[in-house]
């Protein structure tokens, strides 16, 4: 169980990136969803140990994150968002120095170790190859491997699935629910289906600021008999916007098609949908920049 | 399309730290050679002008050079940018010409190399502006200068060059290969120059032509350029430049088409060989296996940290020496050392046997500034590796602790410089054994390793504490940059302090006989506490190392502060206190067992002395008429015990009443002197100047004496600031009797430099007494206190060595398990003795009645046969020419080669071990050591015999005979055609003399004291051609009749005048001219060969027409030149060629003394073999402007 309480940070810069989050997460996959900007990263890196907040708390069970970091460091799997790689040296070289460096030191553990996880993230066949030379989606499997090096507790991976495609994003997502299985994994992403597909629990973030947290089931259902569809004309999408709460416009089979959030039907022509995890995050951003525009 | 390209790349380049980077260092290394002393490259020497024309065209040319480096970054970089950034297929999808496409890449690249060449300019103008320096040795800004080198020389260099590398890395695609192309043409032009330059004038021109840089068509142009013409002239852009520079212009945009032509936009390149095609290893996808990962325990502890250790800087120093960058610096290293060790220890272009402590002092010399940038370099490299490779986050987020990648990165560094070290030493064996050299010792290179390991080490650790502390690489870089700027600094203005001066040490001074000897212990405490300072610095460093992403320095004083617990307390407090502690150690070495004093205390002390004391001078004393000492040496405590007796009598006419007393005042404050005399009363008390007056309680009557008494006891404890007391040492301990009272104003102690005498508000330097000068003349010039006086001495050392002094030996005894010996001067002699103490071993041999003896030290007797030889030989030829030898015993005695010369006391002459290293297996190298050894045994006549008086030239009386007795030795030994070659050497040395002079040049007979270049290089000079003019025998009769005359004479003492009367008496009418040019003036030839041509007679012979000039100048003291008639018969040869090609054994088919006219002339003469080489003053025997330019190829038609 991870417990966050009271977290600020602000940058020299003057970005706010972090404002009073508090967040409850327990074993099993947690969802953090946001935009790009949003805070995800800092509020990722801060568990992580890589950085100091300005203020508040996190606990790792027992441990005080903030301050006992090797403690939490033991535990810890992390694949950050921007993870570079020695691009001359091969993924087996490059997976045991890593293994190493986080304390696996006897030799015939760590290979056995180094062998295993290769062959988990299906990079054993090209593991004598240099990472320079690695796709994507090599590299982020190669980054999960990395990760899962000494029996984490509390697994970080922040926007893994960026430029994967679709089946490849699929099976690094079973990869992560079945450690959620056992593990507290903290999963940040700003693709809404990653969360909707496997995450029993989480949190959306914007601004800095925790906007929902909970079940995706649950916040789905907050939002039931809300949600309204139409197809309309592109041209007037700026209407729309003008009069009522559009939570996503997206092009479906050459039209324009438009969601809405409404007490009741906004006007003729609208229907009523089964709301999903997209329109509550939309829903939430929506009413972060509607707080922003007051 | 050009244009955006090479606007595009221009901005990269620009954009990239590393031109500011190389452009900073390049500009601050030509600020240097302006703006400091120590920095010299363009030759600004003497009264040439610091920012002189000329200066300014060399060190620009030569930093083009520089160029081979900078290219391969900038416009090779530029070639392979989109090869290696994998935007090859970006940019060559659009429909770009190649030429566009290189021409800009490489105009960019281009443009960046000569900006860093600009910034080499201003580097130099800027120098130039600094107050610091003497106005007197500036002109006006030569901007034309700046210009011409840039346009003439610096830009084509850079075009050719970069055309060249441009080609080879779109050939071959890769960096290394063009680092490779680079190292290999840099080789084949040093090789070029070698074979195509060697003195060999027939090759010049092609040489000029050969040479890319241009650098030897700018030599050719320019090597008849007196000072004036450097300080105010451009060269002009005619001839071989012209064709040079055409040549190469031409050559580099033919490389450059040929670059276009074979440029090859696709995945491949140029192929050169068919590739075995590779398998698409298939990438996978991620297969849906269950989770199964075996169970791990992660490890702490002192066993997993080592392994962790250890792997981290395998991982560190495979990125390091995996990279190019390093094997090309480390190749660059060796390169430059290549360059010191071929001069190393060089004496007359003699080499000396490439002894290890040579070859380890070339290793530190040549890797200084070039280990420190690498260092500096790798420093930025590795501490921020995993944050330019973004593996940061993964690896901070790991349970590793912060000192882990710190000590990791340090030793990686480490690890760089031992391989620089090792690499230079295994080089170094390899130098030695090539030149058939096989005493190998690598156990002392292992020390030399070690202790420059320590040096550069400490600079290392200092490097990654700074790349740690700064927020980005090129802030850490900056911060480097600014420490070593400082250092700079510091040492310019004289800061030396080594307390003060971070990661400074004494020197280690190392001598074959006395290895280290008590130096290195200063050095490495010096180390232990800089060491202690790093060790603090590196607990800051971990305390702030980075890890993950702080915003800023508040967040990382934060996270410092919460990492500043028990384990980093104590170490920062240790650290803190050892330093401290060995501080205050070092402090009562060097400041309270030593006086340390600073650059100006040291001048201000000098100063005083003269401001108080001077007056003194001319004070009537009694003389010293008799000298018995008893001198107890204890090498191994570095002590000397002196009990002496002096008789001193009044020759004065008057009574004396004051006593003046000048004692030494050694940097030891482990010295003591006892007087013991009449009743007297102390005038003047003056320790820190070592200046005693008494006033006797009852004067002196004339003719009557005194016994004065002292014991003197010297001791060097511990360690100075830097090495002391070099005079008394474990093995080669050797001191003279300067060390005792003497009793005048002491003249040497006198500030010289007439600008550091303003400062202190002292009159222009006074200089040595006019011949007019009577009272003067009551003193020879190496003594002030004594005329010829009985000596006699008894040494003590410990039992395993021998102690010499001057003196016959007359008796050797143990006692108290020391050894004695007891040395006795029958005749008067000098006051002038020497004490020496070492583990000798001896060679001796006799020659008539006279025995000689070698005292040396070492396996190997490398010099020693050799030297006596020479002994004999100049016994010999002194003896038959000038007179009987005075003593009956002549020993040559090593002393440690701290110091390079040698010094003649009564029939002994201490000698730098140096001399003996000197490899004279090449018999057609300069004798160099038959040269130094009939010097100093002449000195037994020209000093010891007949020694001048106080007064200007009396050193001509000394050094210029040695020169000559030594010269007439080697002409008899060698034949007069070897001497052209040490004459060369002896003019070279006596032009750059005078260019460097602050005060005035003299003329021979007029020569002061410390005018080296005047009494030894010209006098050597002179005399030979004397000898040559009128006869060797002439000349021995003269010196032999001035001999006669002045043979151990009273006061007032001889002078030139007379020695010249009777050279006079002897050339007859003739040659009056001659010796007043060679004598009283400074007298200046302009000679040379323009072309000499021949035609075969029917009757087999050969004219030669030889088309010469020649002037001759009149110098005066500052060195403006008139001209004057031409008025002595100048010497023209024609020569056969010799059969080994050698120029120093071609026959001359004609040779005689002519009458050569003013200006350009023709001679025409007939020979009976087949002309080689015409020559005026082929012999190089006037005095000539330039060295060079005497001879030129016959052409025969």
């Amino acid at each position: 169980m991870l417990t966050i309480r009271d977290l600020y940070k602000t940058y020299p810069n003057g970005v706010r990136a972090l404002s009073d989050v508090s967040l409850d997460v327990p074993n099993g996959m947690f969802g953090l969803l946001g935009p790009n900007g949003a805070g995800k990263s800092t509020l990722m890196r801060t568990i992580a140990t890589l950085q100091d907040p300005d203020s508040g708390s996190i606990k790792l069970g027992d441990i005080d994150v903030l301050t006992d970091k090797v403690a939490v460091r033991r535990v810890l799997g992390y694949l950050p968002q921007e993870f570079g790689v020695y691009p001359k040296v091969s993924a087996e070289a490059m997976l045991d120095h890593l293994a190493v460096l986080k304390g696996v030191t006897q030799r015939g553990e760590r290979r056995e170790l180094v062998g295993a996880l290769l062959h988990q993230v299906n990079l054993y066949e090209v593991r004598k190859r240099k990472l320079g030379g690695f796709s994507g989606g090599m590299r982020q499997r190669f980054g999960i491997a990395q990760a899962l090096i000494g029996d984490p507790k509390l697994v970080i991976v922040d926007e893994p699935t960026a430029g994967l495609d679709p089946e490849e994003r699929q099976r690094f997502l079973n990869l992560l629910a079945e450690i959620g299985e056992r593990v507290v994994v903290i999963l940040s992403t700003h693709i809404v289906e990653d969360v909707s597909e496997l995450c029993p629990r989480m949190a959306i973030i914007a601004e800095g600021q925790v906007r929902l947290a909970g079940e995706p089931r649950e916040t789905i259902r907050s939002l039931e008999g809300r949600v309204w569809r139409r197809v309309i004309d592109k041209a007037s999408i700026a209407n729309y916007r003008a009069h009522m709460t559009v939570l996503s416009t997206r092009l479906a089979g050459g039209a324009t098609l438009i969601h809405v959030l409404a007490e009741g039907r906004p006007e003729e022509g609208f229907e009523p949908i089964a709301p999903d995890l997209e329109d509550v995050y939309f829903g939430q951003l929506q009413r972060a920049t509607g707080a922003r525009a007051t | 399309m050009f244009r955006e390209i090479y606007r595009f790349e221009l901005r990269q380049q620009l954009r990239s730290p590393l031109f500011w980077m190389i452009a900073c260092l390049c500009a601050v290394l030509a600020f240097a050679a302006t703006a400091s002393h120590s920095v010299r490259i363009g030759g600004d020497i003497g009264n040439i002008h610091r920012n002189a024309p000329f200066v300014v065209i060399l060190t620009l040319s030569l930093f083009s050079i520089i160029g081979l480096f900078l290219i391969p970054i900038f416009v090779a970089g530029a070639a392979l940018r989109d090869f290696g950034g994998n935007t090859a297929e970006l940019i060559f999808a659009t429909p770009l010409t190649r030429g566009a496409y290189l021409g800009g890449r490489f105009a960019a690249g281009w443009v960046t190399s000569v900006l860093v060449l600009l910034g080499v300019a201003i580097g130099l103008w800027i120098g130039s502006l600094m107050p610091w320096i003497d106005p007197a040795r500036l002109g006006p800004t030569p901007w034309a200068a700046y210009a011409w080198a840039l346009g003439v020389i610096v830009i084509p260099n850079l075009f050719f060059l970069g055309a060249l590398l441009l080609l080879l890395a779109t050939l071959t695609r890769s960096m290394l290969s063009t680092y490779v192309g680079v190292i290999g043409f840099f080789v084949l032009r040093l090789v070029a120059a070698l074979a195509l330059g060697r003195g060999n004038i027939a090759h010049q021109t092609g040489a000029a032509l050969a040479d890319p840089f241009g650098l030897g068509a700018l030599h050719l142009a320019t090597r008849y350029w007196t000072a004036a013409d450097q300080n105010s002239r451009i060269p002009p852009l005619t001839g071989l430049l012209m064709e040079n520079r055409l040549l190469w212009l031409a050559f580099g945009i033919a490389l450059f088409a040929a670059s276009v032509a074979l440029f090859k936009p696709d995945r491949e390149g140029v192929r050169w060989f068919r590739r075995r095609a590779t398998s698409n290893i298939s990438t996978g996808k991620m297969l849906a296996v269950p989770l199964s990962v075996p169970r791990v325990s992660l490890r702490t502890g002192f066993g997993p940290r080592l392994v962790q250790f250890s792997k981290l800087v395998g991982f560190d120093s495979a990125g390091v020496f995996g990279s190019t960058a390093f094997l090309v610096m480390l190749a660059f290293g060796l390169l430059n050392l290549t360059g010191s060790l071929m001069f190393s220890g060089q004496a007359f272009g003699t080499p000396v046997y490439p002894v290890t402590h040579l070859m380890a002092q070339a290793i530190s010399g040549s890797y200084q500034w070039l280990l420190w940038i690498i260092l500096g370099f790798y420093a930025g490299e590795l501490v921020w590796r995993e944050r330019s490779a973004r593996v940061n986050e993964v690896m901070d987020a790991f349970p590793s602790p912060d000192w882990l990648p710190l000590m990791s990165k340090i030793t990686s560094l480490v690890a760089v410089i031992v391989v620089f070290l090792l690499a230079g030493s295994l080089y170094c064996m390899g130098y030695q054994l090539l030149h058939g050299f096989h005493h190998l010792e690598p156990l002392l290179y292992l020390k030399f390793l070690g202790l420059n390991l320590l040096d550069f080490a400490w600079f290392a650790i200092l490097a990654v504490v700074l790349q740690t502390m700064a927020s980005n690489k090129f802030a850490g870089y900056a911060l480097i940059l600014v420490y070593i700027v400082g250092m700079i600094a510091l040492t310019q203005l004289h800061l030396a302090d080594n307390l003060y001066l971070p990661g400074s040490a004494p020197a280690a001074p190392y001598s074959d006989m006395d290895g280290f000897g008590p130096f290195w212990i200063g050095t490495l405490w010096f180390r232990a506490y800089w060491y202690c300072l790093d060790v603090a610095l590196l607990v800051v460093a971990a305390l702030f190392w980075m890890r993950g992403n702080p915003s800023g320095w508040r967040e990382r004083m934060k996270v410092a502060a919460q990492r500043f617990r028990a384990p980093s307390m104590a170490i920062l407090t240790v650290a803190l206190a050892a330093f401290v502690l060995i501080g205050a150690f070092l402090f009562h070495n060097t400041h309270e067992l030593y006086r340390y004093q600073s650059h100006d205390e040291r001048l201000r002390r000098a100063a005083n002395y003269e401001k108080h004391y001077r007056r003194y001078m001319g004070l009537a004393q009694p003389r010293i008429m008799d000298v018995k000492v008893s001198v107890a040496m204890f090498p191994a405590q570095r002590r000397v015990d002196v009990r002496g007796r002096y008789t001193l009598v009044n020759k004065h006419g008057h009574p004396i009443d004051q006593l003046l007393v000048q004692l030494p005042v050694p940097d030891t404050r482990e010295f003591k002197v006892d007087l013991a005399f009449p009743s007297h009363m102390a005038e003047i008390t003056d320790p820190k100047q070592g200046f005693y007056l008494y006033r006797l309680a009852e004067p002196l009557a004339p003719g009557a004496s005194m016994a004065l008494r002292f014991h003197e006891q010297v001791a060097y404890p511990g360690f100075a600031n830097e090495p002391a007391g070099e005079q008394i040492v474990p093995n080669g301990t050797f001191f003279g009797n300067w060390v005792f009272p003497h009793f005048c104003y002491d003249v040497s102690r006198q500030l010289t430099d007439n600008n550091q005498r303003r400062r202190y508000g002292l009159g222009p330097a006074q200089v040595m007494p006019k011949r007019s000068d009577l009272a003067a003349r009551a003193n020879t010039y190496i003594s002030c206190d004594a005329d010829w006086v009985h000596f006699s001495a008894t040494l003590s050392t410990s039992a395993g060595q021998i102690a010499v002094a001057s003196g016959h030996l007359q008796r050797e005894w143990m006692q108290g398990g020391r050894r004695y010996f007891h040395y006795v001067l029958n005749a008067p002699t000098l006051d002038f003795f020497s004490f020496q103490s070492a583990r000798y071993r001896v060679a001796r041999e006799a020659w008539h009645n006279v025995s000689l003896e070698v005292y040396y030290t070492g396996r190997r007797a490398y010099g020693v046969a050799r030297t006596l030889a020479s002994m004999k030989d100049a016994l010999a030829y002194d003896t038959k020419h000038f007179g009987p030898y005075q003593f009956r015993q002549l020993r040559v005695v090593e002393f440690p080669g701290y110091k390079s010369y040698a010094q003649t006391f009564p029939n002994t002459i201490p000698y730098s071990h140096r001399f003996m290293l000197e490899d004279l297996r090449k018999p057609s190298d300069i004798d160099y050591i038959t040269y130094v050894t009939a010097h100093e045994t002449s000195h037994e006549w020209w000093a010891h015999q007949a020694i001048g008086a106080n007064v200007r030239g009396a050193t001509m009386l000394s050094e210029s005979l040695a020169q000559y007795s030594a010269m007439m030795v080697m002409k008899h030994l060698y034949g007069p055609l070897a001497m052209r070659k040490f004459l060369k050497y002896q003019l070279d040395q006596y032009l750059a003399g005078r260019a460097g002079e602050r005060v005035k040049e003299e003329p021979l007979a007029r020569v002061y004291e410390n005018q080296d270049y005047i009494d030894y290089d010209k006098g050597a000079v002179i005399l030979y051609a004397l000898q040559d003019y009128i006869g060797e025998n002439k000349v021995d009769a003269a010196l032999r009749a001035w001999l006669d005359q002045v043979r151990f004479q009273s006061p007032p003492y001889t002078d030139s005048r007379d020695l010249i009367a009777d050279l006079r008496a002897e050339a007859g009418p003739k040659y009056q001219t001659l010796i007043t040019d060679f004598f009283d003036r400074i007298t200046l030839f302009d000679d040379r060969m323009e072309s000499a041509t021949a035609r075969k007679l029917p009757d087999g012979q050969y004219r030669v027409t030889m088309h010469v000039y020649a002037e001759e100048y009149d110098a005066n003291g500052t060195g403006k030149e008139t001209r004057t008639p031409l008025d002595i018969p100048i010497e023209i040869g024609v020569f056969a060629k010799a059969g080994n090609g050698k120029e120093q054994d071609e026959k001359p088919l004609y040779l005689a003394k002519y009458p050569v006219r003013e200006g350009h002339s023709a001679i025409s003469v007939i020979v009976s073999g087949v002309p080689y080489q015409a020559g005026i003053d082929p012999f190089n025997e006037l005095i000539d402007r330039v060295s060079s330019g005497h001879r030129a190829l016959v052409s025969i038609h």
